[in-house]
């Protein structure tokens, strides 16, 4: 099982619905995960398997977590969301 | 859920608004005369913007400011603000704005969670995007 963080700045709003957007995603996919939301400083000492961000967070983030990073522009984009999840997986083949 | 915040007297239509800033003012306006948040949460959500970047742009049209839970909030709220003419999010037009105000992390996500099958929906997001309050009132209702 994979464990993904979704991270916004504060952890309540938006990384709430990101963290849905995934879930959705990866059930689409058949991917068993375990998604947290969280705020920025929580997430640069959360082990996890990917972090999806925003561009901006994810470049502040990219040096304090050596879990890979993808930027989501649109949280609530289930496409864009899954477009990321694949490239995650493709890394794990 | 979702019903029990965004009623009439939280739900605003406008023609148009000068910028972003503006939009999250007066989004914000029924919780502030309510007392569900203070100023200094308005100017939080407006900081994060220029911080963090425009993230809180979900999808295309539609923002939810917020800002730390808890912080200027006094009990969970939610406020919408739908625009005739879109205004410029650094970079994203946006039509819709719903300010989230949370008291911990988890008060609000039965609510935030019915907002998100909503806007996920892209008859119902349509609907919303048309901005008209009455009909928006009717898909809160129908989703309970």
């Amino acid at each position: 099982m994979y464990k993904f963080l979704a991270v916004c700045g504060f952890g309540v709003g938006s990384s709430m619905v990101l963290k849905m957007s995934i879930e959705k995603a990866a059930k689409e996919r058949g991917i068993d995960c375990e998604v947290e939301n969280t705020d920025l400083s929580s997430a640069k000492g959360t082990d996890a398997d990917a972090v999806f961000t925003s561009q901006e967070l994810g470049d502040e983030l990219k040096g304090s977590t050596k879990a890979p990073v993808y930027p989501i522009q649109r949280y609530m984009d289930k496409e864009e969301v899954g477009k990321a999840l694949d490239d995650f997986l493709s890394t794990k083949e | 859920m979702l019903k029990q915040y965004l009623s009439e007297d939280t739900m605003q239509h406008k023609t148009s608004v000068d910028n972003w800033e503006e939009a999250i003012t007066v989004a914000a306006r029924p919780l502030l005369n309510k007392g569900v948040i203070d100023d200094s949460y308005v100017e939080a959500m407006i900081d994060s913007v220029e911080k963090n970047g425009p993230y809180i742009v979900l999808k295309d049209y539609f923002a939810l400011p917020h800002a730390q839970a808890g912080t200027g909030v006094n009990e969970v709220g939610m406020s919408l603000l739908t625009l005739e003419e879109p205004v410029d999010l650094k970079g994203n037009e946006v039509k819709v704005f719903l300010v989230l105000a949370a008291v911990d992390a988890s008060a609000h996500l039965g609510a935030l969670s019915e907002v998100s099958e909503l806007l996920m929906d892209d008859e119902k997001f349509e609907i919303v995007l048309q901005g008209d309050l009455e009909k928006i009132r009717q898909l809160i209702e129908e989703g309970n």
